[in-house]
């Protein structure tokens, strides 16, 4: 029996001009796997899936797709690859279900019906006929999945899929990722927005300035993170902070404006509870920094994520907000 | 990380021959795909209505004005014949028209990608982007000559049905029955559609090294403009003969009376060479494409406009200068050898239209000089042939020996158009014997000798 991944690239190299945008990344997803493409804007990941759709031809490596060579620029085989690159694209003089009938004669043709039945599944039945130029920036995300799905894909690529998506229509991207990879579809999700991620990803890569710096599980990204941190409001602030002394991973400080912020390396729990039996009740527990953004910080920046620089990814994620 | 999945029996890449596999989304599919466009496309549209309607409106526009467009070879005869009319409209795309036409069909079909930003898109389709290359070009060449046949049915039939089957005089002064006029025509169209490909191959050519729809649309005319002014200088015969646009005019040979089939022959190997140099350009540079997206950083500035405006002048003087390489094919011997019988078959139609006696086999007596109205002996110009003429014949005009002067004006390829004033030709109707108007036949001679 043949065991073969659904994407394989070995010491892939890309420059433009001086610039190394892909330096040596070794990738692999399996089939009926969700792997995060996760990294700082410019970290390379629109030019690895640029490479893995045949559109920039490698300075160095090979990409296989299910076991076969990528090929060459004018002979590219994408049998079963979908999904696209940086925002999607399309002709904005025809309408959605037009475009998706063009895009589904390049494959070869679809079944009667998929076309309706893919703008169905996006959302968009109801505006298939409307002119491409008259849809706001989610529907053409929302159109871009659809002519994704148009060829039931082996394997989907796709670039920060959620841009433009409102929460729902995020929601139901997710869910529709993970009912693909049920199926046994791998999907390859490229984002630098950590949150569109998680909770979808059964694996990630993590870019660096064209480098991968983290690859495996996510199970193992979540036991190596460096840490995590909350908003905190109790009935007792000054002894919550007394308390939290006595736990080492465990660091509160007081923000300008008198609130609690809590960093934390490993787990939460113990301080919680101790909060408890010091009859301290907790009026407010929010995540502010998850330990997958943690992970993420740690890995794309040169910030040494002890307690102190949890902290201060505090301020920027609460600045943020 | 190792493969934990197992490749399911009969999926698309099972087994081990996958890598060869034509992808489903093959040249036909992507034929189909940009016929769809290009039909959906205002652009088109119209110009598929151009096509059908602006030969029915010249043709309505002649039946209401007397003059003609006498500058174009056949232009004086548009009144009589409706082959003419055609080839009027045949003579002006081959011009102007043609090189419009492929420019705005093939022009942007590969540059609207870049414009839309649809090349990531059309190229992860199942298609390679080979069969997107061949596909595209189809496409536009299907549509090119589709709209060349077009107008050859329509300008047909606005001739036909407006003008009428009057005869057709070839330009050796013979007239054409309505049958072989037809069949020449219809030759001559089909003649014009390799030149009309090998623009279209340069629309193609220019839409994907510019990336930009107007340079593809716009650039096509422009080439033609600059070789239709290199065809008005230099004397020598080659560069012209490479050129392009000079192998829309390969059709003029098949109505002279001796026939000559050397340069149509060239014209349409000089076809076959621009289409195969563009569209292996065309395909070179989209195979080496990187599709990276825009550089952020690049901003548009005057250095490369500049550098392609100073190359292209560059090369335009040079192919001035090498205007004059090659023998000189207008000469005063071939000029005279060529119009003479042809003044003389159309003093002989002249007089039998006017009911005049013409017996079978008459000839006129002509002394004819020819000269080039410029230092030089030879080469295109302006040219003037004195002939002292007269019919033999009692009761026929000239019966006494008449000089006549013809102002001709003469094309490198041995083409030209003889003009003389009304004072010693008549106007350009005259009065036949049945008492209708009909074309004088002597106010403009048209003709082509060989000039190699």
């Amino acid at each position: 029996m043949t065991r073969v991944a659904a994407v394989r690239a070995i010491g892939l190299v890309k420059r433009f001009e001086t610039t190394t945008a892909v330096d040596g990344v070794n990738l692999v997803v399996e089939e009926g796997e969700v792997r995060g493409l996760l990294g700082p804007n410019g970290a390379g990941k629109t030019t690895l899936l640029r490479l893995l759709f045949g559109l920039v031809a490698p300075d160095a490596g090979e990409i296989e797709l299910f076991g076969h060579p990528l090929g060459a620029a004018e002979s590219v085989n994408l049998e079963g690859v979908a999904g696209f690159v940086e925002e999607p694209t399309f002709y904005p003089y025809l309408s959605g279900q037009v475009n998706l009938e063009l895009f589904a004669e390049l494959d070869g043709g679809v079944a009667a019906g998929r076309v309706e039945e893919v703008l169905d599944l996006v959302g968009l039945s109801g505006r298939g006929g409307d002119r491409v130029s008259g849809y706001s920036t989610g529907m053409r995300q929302r159109l871009g999945i659809a002519a994704a799905l148009l060829r039931s894909p082996r394997l989907l690529l796709l670039d920060e899929p959620t841009s433009g998506l409102d929460p729902a229509g995020a929601r139901d991207m997710a869910g529709l990722v993970r009912r693909l990879a049920a199926e046994g579809t791998a999907v390859l999700l490229s984002s630098h927005l950590i949150g569109d991620l998680e909770n979808v990803c059964d694996a990630y890569t993590v870019l660096r300035l064209g480098k991968v710096v983290w690859d495996g599980s996510a199970q193992r990204l979540r036991e190596q993170a460096p840490g995590s941190a909350y908003r905190l409001a109790t009935s007792d602030d000054p002894r919550a902070l007394e308390i939290a002394e006595q736990h080492p991973g465990v660091h509160v400080s007081t923000s300008p404006t008198g609130e609690l912020r809590l960093a934390v390396q490993g787990r939460v729990d113990d301080y919680v509870l101790d909060l408890g039996r010091a009859e301290i009740a907790v009026r407010r527990l929010e995540l502010v920094v998850s330990p997958l953004e943690s992970m993420f910080f740690a890995l794309t920046t040169d910030v040494e994520l002890d307690s102190a620089g949890l902290t201060d990814l505090i301020e920027a994620a609460m600045a943020q907000t | 990380m190792t493969a934990t999945h197992a490749v399911r029996p009969g999926e698309a890449f099972a087994g081990g021959g996958g890598r060869d596999r034509i992808p489903s989304g093959g040249v036909w599919h992507v034929y189909r795909a940009e016929r769809r466009k290009l039909s959906t496309q205002l652009a088109t549209r119209l110009l598929a209505l151009i096509c059908v309607l602006g030969p029915f409106a010249f043709a309505g526009v002649l039946k209401i004005q007397a003059g003609s467009p006498a500058d174009t070879l056949f232009g004086v005869w548009v009144h009589q014949s409706g082959f003419a009319l055609s080839l009027v409209v045949l003579s002006f795309c081959g011009s102007w028209g043609f090189p419009v036409l492929a420019g705005v069909l093939a022009g942007d079909i590969f540059a609207s990608e870049d414009r839309y930003g649809t090349w990531k898109m059309v190229l992860t389709r199942s298609s390679s982007r080979r069969s997107l290359f061949v596909g595209k070009v189809l496409a536009a060449i299907t549509f090119s000559v589709g709209l060349l046949l077009l107008l050859a049915v329509s300008s047909l039939a606005a001739g036909l049905l407006l003008i009428g089957d009057g005869s057709l005089v070839d330009l050796g002064g013979h007239t054409l029955t309505s049958g072989h006029a037809l069949e020449l025509v219809v030759l001559s169209w089909l003649l014009n559609i390799l030149p009309m490909l090998a623009f279209t191959s340069l629309a193609v050519l220019l839409s994907i090294a510019t990336r930009n729809g107007i340079m593809g649309v716009i650039g096509p005319a422009l080439v033609d403009l600059v070789m239709q002014l290199l065809l008005l200088v230099g004397t020598g015969v080659w560069l012209h003969m490479l050129l392009a646009a000079s192998a829309f005019d390969g059709w003029y040979t098949l109505f002279v009376a001796h026939h000559y089939y050397g340069p149509l022959l060239i014209a349409c190997i000089v076809s076959v060479i621009w289409i195969v140099a563009c569209l292996a350009g065309s395909w070179l540079l989209l195979r080496r494409r990187d599709f990276a997206g825009a550089p952020v950083s690049r901003r548009p500035g005057w250095v490369v406009p500049v550098r392609v405006a100073v190359g292209s002048a560059v090369i335009v003087a040079f192919l001035a200068v090498a205007s004059n390489w090659g023998p000189v094919g207008d000469t005063a011997a071939r000029l005279k050898a060529n119009f003479v019988p042809a003044f003389t078959n159309l003093t002989l139609l002249q007089q039998r239209e006017l009911g005049r006696y013409v017996p079978r086999g008459a000839k006129l007596n002509v002394i004819t000089t020819c000269s080039r109205r410029a230092s030089t002996p030879s080469g295109p110009g302006d040219w003037i042939c004195t002939l002292d003429v007269f019919i033999p014949q009692l009761g026929a005009e000239p019966f006494q020996q008449t000089p006549v002067s013809y102002d001709v004006s003469l094309q490198w390829d041995g083409c030209y158009k003889a003009e003389s004033p009304p004072t010693f030709v008549g106007q350009q109707t005259m009065t036949a014997a049945g008492g209708h108007s009909v074309v004088n036949p002597l106010f403009v001679i048209y003709g082509c000798f060989n000039p190699l």
